[in-house]
């Protein structure tokens, strides 16, 4: 036999077999559609939450406080050092009765507690943004310090706390993410593994008789991991099918949170869905050899 | 043809082949006989190379069976026809499908392959029943696709373990007909059996094992 006529044997007989054991590889299939949907679902969680995080590094706001009693000029030249800072992009000036209006706005019913006031105290600030720029806490240090040393600026303030947060939150992301997903292919591969396991398993005596009648180990084996890569696919793609319905089911394709940026919800890119595609081939073809070898012991 | 120097052969203490002895030329008709437990199906897997011997050798064809495995003692097993007492057909598949099997596992071309199981089917007399399904015969059926499965590949050797266990005499009668048939075409047959109506009256060769042991 030929080898192309024989690659086409194997796969004839594999797919003949799925055939024939339906129930069985649908139960395997199954079970690799749940365990790559779940894992698929957490990397789509991981990839939004990752994007929510860089969007909000990348709007970035800074206030610069000026002091009292500032002219024209002295104001542009301020201006004018925040426009020479790398990514900088000045959002407003917000004067001293605006900065007042907005406090009594937020105040809502107690903003009588202003009309006791005498005088303003309130600074006059230009609200920065620093957009698409890699800037850390470092870098941002720096350019409150140099601010602040500009004539007529009185005090530079941005949410240095809230970086550290989220400083914070990308590290445990990236942490969590290793353990979990790490903890997730285990078991998905254990799962899978025990799974074409019982369906080659209750092919033993098929697989026997092959080995009475003259059937070399590659014969028999080669089919089965056939068959492997096969549900590998198959569970990949139902379980990416069933991820793109749930997320154009459940999910709004924006959410606001907090009055926070708007923030996009994003499926799978082709990359991830590459990767889930070739972790089922794997899952598959590696559930496979790792069954057969332990049932080639006998 | 087949050589067997001082084989024994142990499961954990208990001596199932002691010290056997045997030498059987090509074209031989063997009945091996004796009480169950006596260690006829033993001999019979330690011919086909399914089990190793705890001690002695094997020579089958001049090849030392200790010194081959893997895919060498697949090809060996190929010149070896095994018919089974349960006959081991895949209920799954035609009566056709099941004996081009053997064929198909050699990597014998197609059409080479359903010549020859056309050819056999018709000669054990179940042309008609190709397209059927194992379970869809009777036992002397099934025992015969059995044969035909155990010769697509014209083996030197065909053993066969108790054939006629579960047959009634009419059909035990053409089983034995039909291994006759083909140890005149110069297959060298083995059978093991602890029918005595298949002895009697018999002129061939009977090796008698008697708790492991062989009494000729």
């Amino acid at each position: 036999m030929g080898k192309l006529r024989l690659w086409v044997y194997y796969f004839k007989h594999a797919f003949a077999s799925v055939l024939g054991n339906r129930l069985i590889y649908l139960i395997s299939t199954g079970t690799i559609s749940i365990s790559l949907l779940l894992f698929g679902a957490f990397v789509l969680l991981s990839v939004n939450f990752s994007n929510w995080v860089q969007s909000w590094e990348k709007s970035l706001s800074m206030s610069v406080y000026l002091k009292d009693g500032l002219d024209e000029p002295k104001k542009d030249k301020i201006k004018e050092a925040i426009q020479k800072l790398p990514g900088s992009e000045i959002k407003g000036f917000i004067s001293k009765e605006k900065a007042l209006r907005d406090l009594s706005g937020t105040l809502g019913s107690q903003a009588g507690l202003l009309e006791g006031l005498t005088k303003n105290p309130l600074p006059a600030s230009y609200e920065v943004v620093f957009r698409n720029e890699n800037l850390g806490r470092e870098d941002l240090r720096k350019i409150k310090d140099a601010l602040e040393n500009v004539e007529g600026v009185d005090e530079v303030q941005y949410s240095e706390q809230w970086m550290e947060q989220i400083e914070g939150m990308v590290y445990m992301t990236r942490i969590f993410g290793f353990i979990v997903g790490g903890l997730l292919c285990v078991a998905v591969l254990f799962i899978v593994t025990n799974t074409i396991k019982l369906a080659i398993y209750s092919r033993r005596d098929e697989i026997e008789i092959y080995k009475l009648v003259g059937a070399t180990d590659w014969f028999v084996k080669t089919p089965l991991l056939i068959e492997g890569a096969m549900q590998g696919i198959l569970g990949a793609v139902v379980a990416l099918v069933i991820l793109f319905a749930a997320y154009s089911l459940f999910t709004f394709r924006t959410i606001q949170l907090f009055g926070l940026p708007v923030m996009d919800v994003v499926f799978l890119n082709h990359g991830h869905l590459a990767l889930i595609l070739f972790l089922g081939l794997v899952l598959g073809l590696l559930g496979s050899f790792v069954a057969i070898g332990r049932f080639f012991r006998f | 043809m087949i050589q067997l120097f001082h084989v024994s052969k142990y499961f954990g203490a208990n001596a199932a082949l002691k010290d056997v002895s045997a030498r059987i030329r090509k074209g031989e008709f063997v009945f091996v006989t004796g009480p169950s437990g006596a260690g006829k199906t033993t001999l019979l897997r330690l011919m086909f190379g399914a089990e190793p011997p705890t001690e002695g050798q094997i020579l089958i064809n001049g090849i030392n069976l200790s010194r081959v495995n893997g895919s060498r003692l697949d090809l060996l097993r190929r010149k070896i026809g095994f018919v089974f007492q349960d006959f081991k057909l895949l209920n799954r598949r035609t009566v056709f499908q099941n004996v081009a099997l053997a064929s198909e596992v050699t990597g014998e071309k197609w059409t080479t392959t359903r010549k020859k199981t056309h050819q056999l089917l018709r000669a054990v007399g179940l042309a008609t029943k190709e397209q059927a399904y194992p379970l869809e015969l009777s036992g002397g059926e099934q025992q015969r696709v059995a044969i035909a499965r155990a010769m697509i590949n014209d083996p030197l050797i065909l053993l066969a373990d108790e054939p006629t266990g579960n047959l009634d005499p009419e059909i035990t009668r053409d089983i034995m007909i039909l291994f006759r048939s083909i140890n005149l075409r110069g297959t060298t047959v083995i059978i093991a059996t602890h029918n005595k109506e298949l002895l009697r009256n018999t002129d061939q060769r009977i090796i008698f094992l008697h708790e492991g042991t062989i009494h000729e």
